[in-house]
């Protein structure tokens, strides 16, 4: 990310979220890449920054999985671009992965805020 | 399964679409628009690497399944090491023969002569050759004259080259002071440039080297590799050709040994016209080289086709000049005399080479045709029923969720695998071979495998792994993915047991085993035949070599054979000691009418008069061991001063001195020399070859003859007759160290390779019979174990309802025998007529010979036997409550 301005209020992708991202963001509707790039963005309130190399592999990953499919098509602006959609596979997925990463936020979440607590206390 | 999922110009295509969207966004921002584009740019990253990665990813993910299904094959053929042994070395057999045949025959009849344009050579050919000449082949040579006479005419054929061997078989040579023998040829100063053969090194000649009958020579590529070790300092060298000195020159190119079959020239020299480099190696006629003795039809030609003129025209360009130079030196032909009439033969490949070798090798190449087809059904069937245990594990694939697809990709996998073992042990497999074919068939030229043979062997391949890969695929399928919940194996199992395919490959095999038994059984039957026929020599303890002294005088010449026969009896272990101008068993015969009592013989209903004659020494007959009938053997008290003598045989007394006594007559040659009194007469013996039929023959005494030249030295000793020989090489040398002994061998080996065709044909075909019956015996057994594995259950039951073991021993056996049955009937008439195509190979048997029908039918009973023998008994020890229990 050498070409980060201002890295210091964003927030480098966990491994494995920017799947999850993509599946939230694709559940709103189809949309090419750099609509799905500017929208994670957006959502995160500018915290996430989305490496663009990595979020059109982690696409390419997805379609192959059959989690998403893709078609080429018009942009609102009138440019072709490849428009990306949920599948049904997908859905099941973006359920699952979601309900995974809750648990894993609160687990984080418990331990975190339990360290500012004394010590022996189990929840 | 195969397909690419995405292009990398698509993706490409996406990530530009990306940087235009962004620019347009960051424009709507309110970025001007260069700022817009880099922006976009800048915040992608790295372009070219993200490219980068996708395409590895797709390469790597492809490589990677590619890497795992090959593992899976492996682990899966590891745990049958029986099965894949078994595949791979029948796979190995089956395609290393065939490829070692296909070498040979594609070197012997496929391959072009390794000269350039070999479409537009031809050999030349005489109907006959005129009267009162001498020739060494009836329509292949030619006088010094007509080569002259044709070799000037302008147009037709430019050039005419001639090519004549120095020695019948190889001639004697020397660097320094070490005697050897390679082969070498006389040929025209156009020969390597008229062929447009190259030379890598050196020159070849010229038509002034001809002329002046320059002393130089190119050796063969193979003879300089052979002989000098690629010394590239060899040009320049001296060697000495029958005491000639000779300086080479050049090396001719790569895989160039002459024009002729069989054999492989080591070097060349112009056209010679010393009495030492005769032609053929023959003594001087009357004082007169091949040059100058318009009788003698010695050399060989071959010509090209001018550009722009068809074989016709050339032909009739040259026919006059021919039967006008055939003439010359002999006077005008007699009246109502056939004239020789000129033809051109194609020599894009080796004459003779078809005629000798056509036949016997197509027909091995049909023998290993069918071994490989039983090879490849055997592998086949192997699979089938190593499938067909497996549906258990297919159906469970099935069910977890693999595509057919991947399933067929697998079972392809596994058989690249064994395709790919069993290939590579094939060709390791026929190089050996080829190389002992060729020492047998005594085929010099290379018979290296080329392109040819193995784009031949890849395709046998490619084949065999598709074939193995699709045809299990049906067994493997056809339990699906319902099969997994069954359990019980009598089920799950015996649809593919009963599978029909199973027995028809079965009596196939069956069938071309009975063919190829009978083919091998006729072949060896005839090699026994050939070696058992009675030579009337008694050839064991006897050793033969030439010699070629250097001698131009009769009495010097005679003094030393007188000398070295003397010498060499004084050896230990010597019994006696023999010389001969023609080597008996080598094939040359001197032939010609002869004079009996001073005129031609009357013959009865227009048999032949023809006699062969030989040059001989003392103790001749006694040495050969061959019965003296009446009267006496050569001496050494012949000589050139006593009375000339003469000897015949049975033959020759019958037929030209029927009923008397043919002591005291005399013999004489078609123009009256050489008169001699018979003072005995032998058996009947082989003189040319081993399969000759009696001929009547006739023996002149060596120190009564005008003949100092090549000699053959036949020893009779005690013990091993090849021992002898060094002791014998020191004799020689310390009377002549220049001379060799050439072409040392027992007089057995000599007699052998007058049938050494023969002889490697009939080894060649006994052993693919052999062959097919241990292959057909491998499959026999694994088809009918695994069907007894399979009847496991069946058995149980009926044993357990009361069949006894016999009974379930004699089920299985029926069912192999009716197999063989089947096979036998498909089988006997294809033997038929592989017979009829094998019947001119056939010596002293028919090609409907009842005893090698019945040894192959016999054969492949007992080899049906014993391959169920094993399942059979395993059937009859299962325990009835064990194979019920397991249900």
């Amino acid at each position: 990310m050498a070409t980060q301005e201002n890295n210091d209020d964003r927030i480098a992708l966990l491994q494995g979220t920017l799947d999850l991202l993509i599946l939230k963001t694709l559940a709103l509707g189809s949309c090419h890449g750099q609509g799905v790039a500017r929208l994670i963005q957006r959502q995160s309130e500018e915290v996430f920054f989305v490496d663009h190399g990595s979020l059109y592999l982690a696409l390419q990953r997805l379609e192959d999985k059959k989690w998403i499919a893709a078609k080429w098509g018009i942009s609102e602006n009138n440019r072709k671009a490849r428009f990306y959609s949920l599948t049904a596979k997908g859905r099941e997925q973006l359920v699952e992965k979601q309900s995974e990463w809750r648990r894993l936020s609160r687990a984080m979440g418990l331990i975190l805020d339990s360290s500012m607590e004394p010590r022996g206390e189990e929840a | 399964m195969f397909k690419r999922k995405r292009s990398a110009q698509d993706f490409a295509e996406e990530i530009k679409t990306h940087l235009a969207l962004e620019a347009d966004e960051l424009r709507s921002e309110g970025l001007g628009e260069d700022e817009a584009r880099w922006k976009a740019r800048r915040e992608f990253g790295n372009v070219r690497l993200t490219q980068e990665r996708f395409y590895l990813k797709g390469r790597w993910e492809a490589l990677d399944k590619l890497f795992r299904d090959l593992r899976f094959g492996l682990r899966s053929l590891l745990q049958s090491p029986g099965f894949a042994i078994t595949a791979i070395l029948t796979l190995a057999l089956g395609i290393g023969a065939n490829t070692a045949v296909f070498s040979v025959m594609n070197a012997v009849l496929l391959k072009s002569l390794p000269v350039s344009d070999p479409g537009s050579l031809v050999y030349l050919r005489t109907s006959n050759p005129p009267r009162m000449t001498g020739t060494v082949d009836n329509n292949e040579t030619f006088s010094y004259p007509v080569y002259d006479a044709l070799r000037h005419q302008n147009g037709g054929l430019s050039p005419v080259m001639a090519y004549v061997p120095l020695s019948g078989s190889k001639v004697a040579v020397r660097y320094g002071a070490q005697p050897e023998e390679a082969e070498g040829d006389m040929v025209s100063g156009t020969f390597f440039s008229g062929l447009g053969v190259s030379l890598p090194r050196g020159r070849g000649f010229s038509e002034e080297d001809e002329t002046n009958h320059a002393p130089v020579a190119v050796i063969s590529y193979n003879y300089w590799t052979r002989r000098f070790g690629r010394n590239p300092d060899v040009l320049g060298t001296t060697f000495y050709v029958n005491g000639v000195p000779l300086a080479i020159v050049g090396v001719a190119a790569d895989g160039f040994e002459g024009v002729e079959a069989g054999g492989s020239t080591d070097f060349w020299i112009p056209m010679q016209n010393r009495p030492e480099l005769n032609a053929w190696g023959n003594p001087l006629e009357d004082g007169k080289t091949y040059i100058t003795n318009p009788t003698w039809w010695c050399l060989r030609l071959i010509g090209r086709v001018a550009p722009g003129v068809t074989r016709t025209q050339a032909l009739a360009q040259l026919q006059p000049v021919f039967q006008n130079a055939a003439y010359v030196g002999l006077g005008s032909p007699m009246e109502g005399e056939k004239r020789p009439v000129l033809s051109l033969i194609d020599a894009k490949n080796f004459p003779g080479y078809d005629q000798t070798y056509g036949n016997p090798l197509r027909i091995l190449m049909a023998m290993v045709s069918s071994v490989l087809l039983i090879a490849l059904t055997n592998v086949v069937m192997l699979l089938m029923a190593r499938n067909a245990t497996r549906q258990r594990e297919f159906s469970l694939r099935l069910a977890l969720g693999a595509g057919r697809s991947e399933l067929l990709r697998q079972l392809l996998i596994e058989s690249f695998l064994v395709v790919t073992a069993g290939g590579a042990l094939a060709w390791g497999f026929a190089e050996m071979a080829t190389r002992l074919l060729g020492r047998w068939a005594q085929i010099e030229s290379s018979l290296a495998p080329d392109k040819t043979v193995l784009l031949f062997t890849l395709a046998v391949l490619v084949v065999a792994a598709l074939l193995f890969g699709l045809a299990p695929l049906r067994v493997a399928l056809a339990g699906g993915p319902g099969l997994a919940l069954k359990t019980s194996a009598a089920v799950s199992n015996a649809d593919a047991g009963k599978s029909r395919t199973g027995k028809i490959i079965v009596v196939l095999q069956m069938a071309l085993c009975v063919v190829l038994l009978v083919g091998g059984g006729l072949l060896i039957r005839t090699l026994r035949n050939l070696t058992n026929i009675p030579l009337g020599v008694r050839v064991d303890g006897l050793v033969v070599f030439g010699l070629k002294p250097n001698i131009t005088a009769i009495p010097e010449g005679v003094a030393f054979y007188q000398n070295l026969i003397y010498r060499l009896r004084t050896l230990p272990g010597v019994e006696s000691v023999t010389i001969m101008e023609e080597r008996i068993g080598s094939g040359w015969s001197d032939n010609f009418d002869m004079l009996v009592d001073g005129r031609l013989p009357d013959v009865a209903n227009g048999a032949s008069r023809t006699v062969r004659s030989n040059v001989a020494g003392p103790d001749f007959f006694r040495t050969l061991g061959v019965p003296v009938l009446a009267g006496r053997d050569f001496a050494d008290s012949d000589t050139a001063s006593s009375p000339r003598v003469g000897i015949i045989n049975e033959q020759f007394a019958e037929r030209f001195l029927p009923n008397l006594n043919p002591l005291g007559h005399t013999i004489a040659d078609d123009r009256g020399r050489f008169t001699m009194t018979i003072v005995g007469v032998v058996k009947d013996h082989k003189y040319r070859s081993i399969d000759e039929a009696p001929i009547p023959m006739a023996w002149y005494m060596y120190a009564q003859i005008p003949m100092t030249g090549p000699m053959q030295v036949e020893m009779r000793v005690h013990g091993d007759p090849l021992a002898i020989l060094p002791a014998a090489r020191k004799i020689v040398q310390q009377i002549d160290p220049n001379l060799p002994l050439i072409q040392p061998l027992t007089q057995r080996a000599q007699y052998d390779t007058s049938i050494s065709h023969q002889l490697l044909f009939a080894r060649l075909a006994g052993f693919f019979g052999f062959l097919a019956v241990v292959l057909v015996a491998t499959g026999l057994y694994g088809t009918l174990a695994y069907r007894v594995n399979t009847r496991t259950a069946e058995i149980g039951v009926r044993m357990a309802v009361g069949a006894r073991r016999g009974q379930v021993v004699w089920m299985i056996l029926k069912d192999s025998l009716l197999l063989t049955a089947a096979g036998v009937i498909f089988g006997i008439p294809l033997a038929m007529l592989v017979g009829h195509t094998l019947a001119s190979s056939l010596y002293g048997i028919k090609p409907l010979d009842a005893i090698s029908y019945m040894i192959a039918v016999i054969g492949v009973a007992v080899v049906a036997l014993a391959a169920s023998a094993v399942p059979a008994g395993r059937a009859a020890s299962v325990d009835p409550m064990r194979a019920l229990r397991t249900e």
